[in-house]
């Protein structure tokens, strides 16, 4: 199989992990709970209920695989804003820009977890909007559907530029010093849907981020395609400057290169145009490489032809 | 239709009226604060080893990792109730789930607006949450029967709290941390004993000197 038709399944499967992932920290807070409360089957199922005992019980099996659930649950956790997974801890820089600009403190961990999300940028760009965001997948879900919807309805592509972006992220900063960081959970799209389902799943309640998530999907449906990733997320600008001329990117063959087709730049979720080989912003989520009739794409080093 | 593809370069003009755009949209966010709240009276306690006041608030990004690791599940996240400025940070209502001090959450802030502390005696005295204020027309041990349940739910039992005659509660300010597993546990409806935050305890103290 090759690598063209691997990467748009291979995103795809990687963003349902992280939403598996994130499903699963919120219920370890449940299982926690029982666990120190009860400790036992049955009096769980005394407690809340039968389902709640099936819960406990599978869970329980999985904790036999990990270890203990405390030293799990203090290794593991947290969302997409900032989170340890076996140990290693993961720091948005937007939310690192945001404590620096208010003037919070620091620790080491903090300021180490950007380690991986720049040196990641660095490499292959702006990875992380494809392979990881959570909220991607809802809005590429509706990308999607938004194809099926102009056979018949005649759809507005509003079209800004990279201000934007960068505007919302000033604008972001300032809102954070004069109302506090939990504005963020209002702008981020990846943090509102962490929001939502920590919210939902570990305290049983609807979280106003839940809002926020709808606002941008609709706003992905009906003012443009990927909208929100194109035009208003700050994270994806900031990783899109900070990749700009990543290690790894789409390449192109100009020698097997149809002149008239512009399929690359007509699928492409980020309003990235490989036939122009300009590949800012790419997320190598690999849509331009399964649809191009030539098979001109590659993904690889940058400076090679 | 071609030229829309072609033309990728944007001129400074329209990228300084889109930043300045942008950044007027995101400023917008924080006046949902100005919609009419239900209420803002109800009180809620830190996790332990929060920072003071504005400090805690400065630091703390709400990426939920207390909540996560919390075995009591007595830490929850602020909705919009508490104002836009404590959005997504978190919360206890004593009340409701009181805090019983493992001090899991102040090791794994990832911001340090948790300080670190060790769940014995020594990293319960360095916790600051509140000082529990006691009602004692409320009270059953001060209407004569004895009752003495905040007593043996309190973590420092002899320093923070003493017992009189009938278990009659004594708390002693100086030394009570505010963890609200007095409040929990009292058996009185409304609860005789609250936790109240040390910064409004304060504003009392000087109130009742003045009168």
């Amino acid at each position: 199989m090759k690598a063209t038709n691997v990467l748009l399944p291979l995103s795809i499967v990687t963003r349902l992990g992280v939403v598996l992932l994130l499903c699963f920290f919120a219920m370890m807070t449940e299982y926690l709970n029982y666990k120190t409360a009860y400790n036992n089957p049955r009096l769980v199922e005394l407690a809340s209920g039968k389902s709640v005992r099936v819960f406990y019980e599978a869970t329980d099996a999985i904790f036999d695989f990990l270890g203990d659930p405390i030293e799990v649950a203090q290794s593991n956790g947290g969302m997409t804003w900032s989170i340890r997974v076996l140990g290693v801890p993961f720091t948005d820089p937007v939310a690192a820009i945001s404590v620096f600009a208010k003037g919070g403190s620091w620790t080491w961990g903090f300021v180490l977890g950007l380690a991986v999300p720049v040196s990641l940028a660095l490499i292959f760009g702006r990875v992380f909007c494809a392979y990881v965001c959570p909220a991607s997948l809802a809005f590429y879900t509706m990308f999607r559907i938004r194809h099926v919807l102009e056979k018949w309805f005649l759809l507005p592509d509003l079209k800004l530029n990279r201000g934007f972006a960068w505007g919302v992220l000033i604008g972001g900063t300032g809102a954070a010093i004069w109302a506090g960081h939990g504005v963020w959970s209002l702008i981020l799209p990846y943090f509102a849907v962490g929001q939502t389902l920590f919210h939902g799943i570990a305290m049983g309640t609807l979280s106003i981020s839940l809002g926020s998530i709808v606002f941008f999907a609709l706003l992905d449906l009906f003012f443009g395609p990927q909208f929100t990733c194109r035009y208003v997320c700050p994270t994806g600008r900031l990783l899109g400057f900070i990749g700009r001329r990543s290690l790894v990117s789409v390449r192109r063959d100009a020698n097997r290169c149809i002149d008239q087709c512009n399929t690359c730049a007509e699928v492409c979720p980020m309003n990235v145009s490989p036939k122009l080989d300009q590949t800012v912003d790419c997320s190598l989520c690999g849509a331009c490489l399964t649809m191009c009739p030539s098979n001109c794409l590659s993904v690889g080093n940058r400076g090679e032809k | 239709m071609k030229n829309s593809w072609i033309s990728r370069k944007t001129s400074r003009s329209s990228f300084i009226k889109s930043l300045i755009g942008g950044a007027v949209a995101a400023f917008l966010i924080p006046l949902i604060d100005k919609l009419p709240a239900k209420s803002r009276f109800r009180r809620f306690l830190r996790p332990p080893g929060a920072l003071p006041g504005d400090a805690f608030l400065d630091a703390c990004i709400g990426c939920a990792q207390c909540v996560n690791v919390c075995p009591n599940k007595c830490i929850t996240l602020y909705g919009l109730e508490g104002g836009i400025e404590n959005l997504a940070t978190p919360k206890i209502s004593a009340r409701a789930q009181a805090c019983i001090l493992c001090m899991a959450c102040t090791q794994v802030c990832p911001t340090g607006a948790l300080e670190k502390l060790e769940p014995t005696k020594e990293g319960m005295r360095a916790v600051n949450m509140g000082v529990a204020v006691l009602s004692e027309d409320v009270c059953y041990s001060y209407a004569g029967r004895t009752c003495g349940v905040c007593y043996r739910a309190c973590p420092l039992p002899g320093e923070a709290m003493t017992i009189g005659l009938f278990e009659q509660p004594m708390v002693h300010p100086e030394y009570c941390i505010g963890c609200g597993l007095c409040e929990q546990s009292c058996v009185h409806m409304p609860q005789a004993i609250r936790v109240i935050p040390r910064s409004e305890w304060e504003d009392r103290l000087a109130r009742a000197r003045l009168s």
